[in-house]
């Protein structure tokens, strides 16, 4: 990780899925070392798309990715199993092995660095399950390593999910609607949690959130997707009515309506 | 329902021809139609009487031939299909492993257990080798399939964020798929076990050894009783085996 370089810059990213018209045409962002960017739009707008092509788990068609300086865009596959361990990436509904343990799940995390054989036998490093054991204390869940994954609720399962994704040692976290299947009390923890953990860490991080004041609330700088472009980019206070307008097209009325209502997520 | 006088006519005998053909043509003897009778009520005797003791000797090592047959088959296949099945999977790999597996998959599957076993016996001789070897192709075609369709339903969201942590494909399937099909692939090899021994009795038929060499050996000895032991012992064992099958199941999953 070197001081000065942006953690991750996009160039003229363009994403298409097969011939039909791009999902993300033309993304360029930057995103400083440490700064947490929360990423808005309507359900079609590309964000999904956007993270998954940071990883790439789509092949863009074109454009330029960087990892504090390293093309990502570039890297053959090879090398690409090294780049990705740097990214650590929480899932919208967990992406959980759900018959697993709590603690197997975390540590699948250290699949990218522990060896085949050793992750057949359950023979992880020493360090990596002391560090599974402080990662699991740290997200609030001591007590239970060994329960099986199927038997947590919807919020400690995204706890296991950010275990799992600290435990890669990541640069930069890529988050993908980390609350969508959560009640809003549990979504502030979770975004608490979140943000608290990539400030201690120093990690820059992209979050996407459908829920407007929430986004507002826990992330510094917001940048709007709408049909695959950015449309807005600046801090929350710039976020009015004209802006949501252009993010959400029609449904922004409804979406604000919506978040009001739950109360939870207004004191912004 | 047919309206011309004519049309009718001519079908009825057209018909009544066909019959009396078939009347001439397939030689009817009552003479044996009379022994037949005679058997079949031998057959309902012994059938009431089954009789454990006389050919005991033989029946036991019969059992024990198919219980053994089956278990040796099982686990064979089971080793096999694995990788087959892992290999047949869309999900997991690229499209000219995936056509080899599912072609030899499908050739696994192609032939009824009969005539395999009947080609078996002529290239390895009359004995349970020939019967393990047929089994054994059966059962990979069968857990093959079955197991890649599993692995072609699991959840992709674990797979894809154990991509995204740098897993080898290796360690993706270990913890990403196995764990999502194991309690398929244990209610598969259980049932598989039930139809391998049922159908260890059947190859038997044809000289592929087991409780079926011995079930041909009394019925061509017209010896009913002991036919009627052995088709009682194999309900039994099958019996046994689904109770048993359910208790795993329910310990397993």
């Amino acid at each position: 990780m070197s001081e000065g370089r942006p953690a991750l810059r996009i160039r003229d990213l363009v994403v298409r899925y097969g011939r039909a018209a791009p999902v993300i045409c033309g993304v360029s962002v930057e995103l400083d070392p440490k700064e947490i960017v929360g990423l808005i739009g309507a359900s079609a707008a590309g964000k999904s798309t956007l993270l998954r092509a940071i990883q790439r788990l789509v092949e863009p068609e074109s454009g330029r990715i960087f990892l504090y300086g390293l093309e990502l865009t570039r890297l053959p596959r090879a090398e690409l199993r090294g780049a990705r361990r740097r990214l650590g990436m929480i899932f919208q509904e967990h992406a959980l092995i759900e018959r697993l343990t709590v603690m197997e799940n975390v540590l699948a995390g250290t699949l990218g660095r522990t060896g085949f054989w050793r992750s057949v036998r359950r023979r992880f490093e020493p360090e990596d399950v002391e560090e599974a054991f402080d990662l699991l204390e740290r997200v609030g869940l001591t007590g239970l390593e060994d329960s099986r994954c199927d038997e947590l609720s919807g919020g400690q399962k995204q706890r296991v999910g950010i275990a799992r994704a600290l435990i890669q040692h990541p640069d930069v976290l890529l988050v993908d609607e980390p609350t969508a299947s959560l009640d809003p009390a549990t979504s502030v923890r979770i975004m608490d949690l979140i943000t608290e953990i990539c400030s201690e860490r120093g990690l820059a991080a992209i979050i996407n959130l459908h829920d407007v004041p929430l986004a507002r609330r826990f992330c510094p700088r917001i940048i709007g997707l709408q049909d695959g472009g950015v449309v807005f980019d600046g801090p929350p206070s710039a976020l009015d009515d004209a802006v949501l307008q252009r993010v959400y097209g029609d449904e922004a009325i409804s979406t604000q309506a919506d978040a009001t209502a739950d109360g939870e997520t207004v004191g912004h | 329902m047919i309206e011309s006088a004519v049309h009718r006519g001519v079908i009825l005998g057209g018909l009544a021809l066909y019959g009396l053909l078939v009347l001439v043509t397939v030689e009817i003897d009552p003479a044996r139609i009379a022994e037949g009778l005679s058997r079949t009520g031998a057959f309902f005797v012994g059938w009431l009487r089954p009789d454990f003791v006389t050919r005991w000797t033989d029946i036991r090592a019969g059992l024990l031939e198919s219980l053994a047959m089956t278990a040796v088959a099982t686990a064979a296949a089971l080793l096999l299909s694995v990788p087959l099945g892992l290999g047949a999977a869309r999900n997991l790999v690229p499209g000219p492993v995936y056509t080899t597996a599912r072609g030899v998959l499908a050739v696994a599957r192609a032939f009824h257990e009969i005539l395999v076993a009947i080609l078996f016996v002529a290239m390895f001789g009359f004995g349970p080798f020939a019967g393990v070897v047929t089994l054994v192709l059966g059962s990979v075609g069968f857990l093959g399939k079955l197991l890649a369709e599993a692995v072609e339903e699991v959840d992709p969201a674990p797979l894809e964020a154990l991509t995204t942590a740098g897993a080898s494909w290796g360690s993706r399937v270990v913890f990403g798929v196995l764990p999502q099909v194991m309690p398929r692939v244990m209610g598969l090899v259980l049932y598989r076990l039930d139809i391998n021994f049922r159908e260890s009795a059947v190859i038997g038929l044809v000289g592929a050894g087991g409780i079926g060499a011995t079930l041909t050996t009394a019925v061509s000895r017209y010896e009913f009783e002991s036919v009627s032991a052995i088709l009682i012992l194999i309900i039994g064992m099958v019996f046994g085996a689904e109770v048993i099958a359910g208790r795993l199941r329910q310990r397993l999953l």
